[in-house]
């Protein structure tokens, strides 16, 4: 018996027959090279039998399966309106817990100071604070985008019908959502504290004060009192930063876990 | 190889090596199924049991049929009972229905629910969400908020105003008029006006919870349905004359002969007018370019 291993199968004569060109031959010796130390072809096996289990289970796209590309393609990005509100709402909760390292709700003055805490706050992020008059920019924007985002893809959702049959609830927890998006931005542009913020909390308990029978209470729970002050801007401050994020981050949730079960609706 | 030499002696051995290394990815099925029929229009999995004679597949194809061998619920559970039992016997009966319903289904419509979100819609998003983040990021850089004054109670400023996204809500507040044209017919204010407008969100409010409850239906699109699209375009259009209401100061002392009644009057015209004119244009397109457009598509699901 001899001691030279023998080839299990006869590779020589199957290159021989390939007339493959140097390239090629070099190509296939390396991988059979490594193949014989590293075990790829197990490997290949593995993303082969996932990329077909993937793609088997899926159906087409509308779009695929009504010839419909050349007419449709302009209204994919609508699509992403959805994720465009999340990602600006990542980017809040980043920025805004970088703002709340520095942020004070106090709307007393410091001795000899002739604005409040909150206010100097404000100033000493923009103009102390390294990186601090970027970071307000990037929540300001994102605030505005995440809106605005959010508006439209209500929008688009009316437009494409989105909203029937297995959706009502999603629409339903939409609005939902959108009205606490407005919220969340009107108690952040209460925040600093400035000439319009105390104004727009002065109008939004005028607005509390004059709904009947609840109004004194809801002016009272939101605002604090009868007329915008320090009790006030703390109200705000614990609405945008506890309140709100629990309950929207939780509802946004819910919401893209109920299109993940549901499927994208039709037609694209 | 073999097998397959023997068969076709004629050929040669590389020619048939060839093919049957081409024949791993599918096997027999992908071939009938590409001979079949030209227009299958599921995922591929020749799952398609009335064969080539049914000619448009639209379930989406592939749903994968209720394991036989699977044990039901009711095994599974056998020792519960009560509520817990009850429900896993509906669970079973309806998953029983469904797949019989699945099985002799000839129903054209509505079998596609939706598509899955993973990775059909999302490789899209990711990449232009990364886009938005570029922009946002850019913008920020580029147009930082500026530093108001201070809060200073005893001074109103001339402009108050919220940042623009509840524009809408302010410019309700600014509908006094109406209240006293309300007025004029019931002879006494229903309520003060700041009252009224404040109410008026309600209404606004609840008709968007209630859109999915007034609009049924399988239609879709805005040309298969040209009347919700109409009340869709009349929200749009007055959530910006709202909004424009709540700046009506700024604008009657910008622009020459405007004037505040002319535009509270405006405001509610004008969703009207678009509103009318995306009827008529939706009506029209319904019948003539988006039938060609998509014949195919309306076969499956004809206008209502
Ligand atoms: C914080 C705000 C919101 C977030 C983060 C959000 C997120 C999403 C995402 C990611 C999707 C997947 C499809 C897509 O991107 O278009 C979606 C779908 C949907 N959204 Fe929202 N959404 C928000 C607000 C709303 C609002 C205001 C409405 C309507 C009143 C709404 C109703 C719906 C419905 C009905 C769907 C299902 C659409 C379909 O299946 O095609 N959402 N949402």
């Amino acid at each position: 018996m001899s001691l030279e291993r023998t080839e299990e199968f006869d590779r020589g004569d199957w290159l021989e027959d390939k007339e493959l060109s140097r390239v090629e031959r070099g190509y296939l010796l390396t991988l059979m090279w490594l193949d014989k130390r590293l075990r790829l072809v197990d490997y290949l096996e593995l993303l082969e039998d996932a990329y077909y289990k993937t793609n088997l289970q899926m159906p087409k796209s509308h779009t695929e399966q009504y010839n419909l590309d050349n007419k449709f393609w302009y209204w994919y990005p609508l699509y992403s309106l959805g994720s465009l509100s999340i990602i600006a709402y990542v980017l809040l909760a980043i920025s805004g817990a970088l703002l709340g390292f520095y942020y004070s709700p106090s709307a007393t003055s410091a001795a000899g100071a002739d604005a409040t805490i909150a206010y100097n706050q404000i100033v000493f992020i923009q103009t102390d604070l390294n990186f601090g008059f970027m970071l307000r920019s990037i929540h300001r924007w994102a605030a505005q985008f995440m809106v605005a985002a959010v508006f439209l893809h209500m929008i688009r959702v009316y437009f494409t019908g989105a909203y029937k049959e297995p959706r009502e609830l999603n629409w339903i927890l939409g609005v939902v959502l959108i009205l606490l998006t407005l919220l969340f931005g009107y108690s952040g542009y209460v925040l600093p504290w400035n000439q319009l913020a105390f104004w727009a909390a002065q109008i939004g308990l005028e607005m509390a004060l004059s709904v009947p029978l609840i109004g004194e209470w809801a002016a009272q729970l939101l605002f604090g009192g009868f007329s915008p002050g320090a009790p006030t801007l703390m109200r705000m401050y614990i609405l945008h930063v506890f309140v709100l994020p629990f309950v929207v981050t939780s509802l946004i949730a819910i919401h893209v876990g109920i299109v993940w079960m549901q499927g994208i609706a039709e037609p694209h | 190889m073999n097998e397959n030499t023997n068969t076709n002696d004629d050929r040669t051995a590389a020619e048939t090596a060839e093919e049957a290394e081409l024949r791993t990815d599918g096997g027999e099925a992908s071939e009938t199924s590409r001979s079949s029929s030209e227009l299958r229009t599921d995922g591929g999995e020749p799952s398609d049991e009335r064969g080539p004679s049914s000619e448009l597949r639209t379930d989406g194809g592939a749903i994968t049929p209720a394991d036989d061998d699977s044990p039901s619920f009711r095994e599974r559970k056998e020792r519960t009972d009560g509520l817990s039992r009850l429900t896993y016997e509906y669970f079973e009966r309806s998953r029983r229905e469904d797949q019989v319903l699945r099985d002799d289904s000839d129903y054209v419509e509505r079998d596609v629910l939706g598509f899955p979100a993973w990775p059909h819609e999302m490789i899209r998003n990711l990449s232009i969400t990364s886009f938005f983040v570029g922009v946002i990021l850019f913008v920020s850089a580029t147009m930082p908020p500026p530093l108001e004054a201070p809060a200073n109670p005893t001074s109103t400023p001339a402009v108050i105003l919220p940042d623009w996204y509840l524009y809408w809500s302010f410019g309700i507040l600014k509908t006094q008029a109406l209240n006293l044209e309300l007025a004029v017919l019931g002879g006494q204010t229903i309520a003060t006006d700041r009252t009224f407008a404040v109410l008026l969100h309600g209404p606004i409010i609840v008709m968007l919870f209630l859109v999915p409850f007034l609009n049924k239906g399988s239609a879709r699109r805005p040309v298969e349905q040209p009347f919700w699209s109409a009340v869709g375009v009349f929200g749009v259009i007055l959530s910006f004359t709202l909004s424009l209401l709540a700046i009506k100061n700024l604008m009657a002392a910008r622009i020459p002969i405007w004037t505040s009644h002319m535009q509270l009057w405006l405001s509610f015209v004008l969703p009207f007018i678009g509103a009318t004119i995306a009827y008529a244009v939706l009506k029209s397109m319904r019948e003539g370019y988006m039938y060609d457009l998509n014949r195919r598509y309306y076969r499956l699901r004809p206008p209502r």
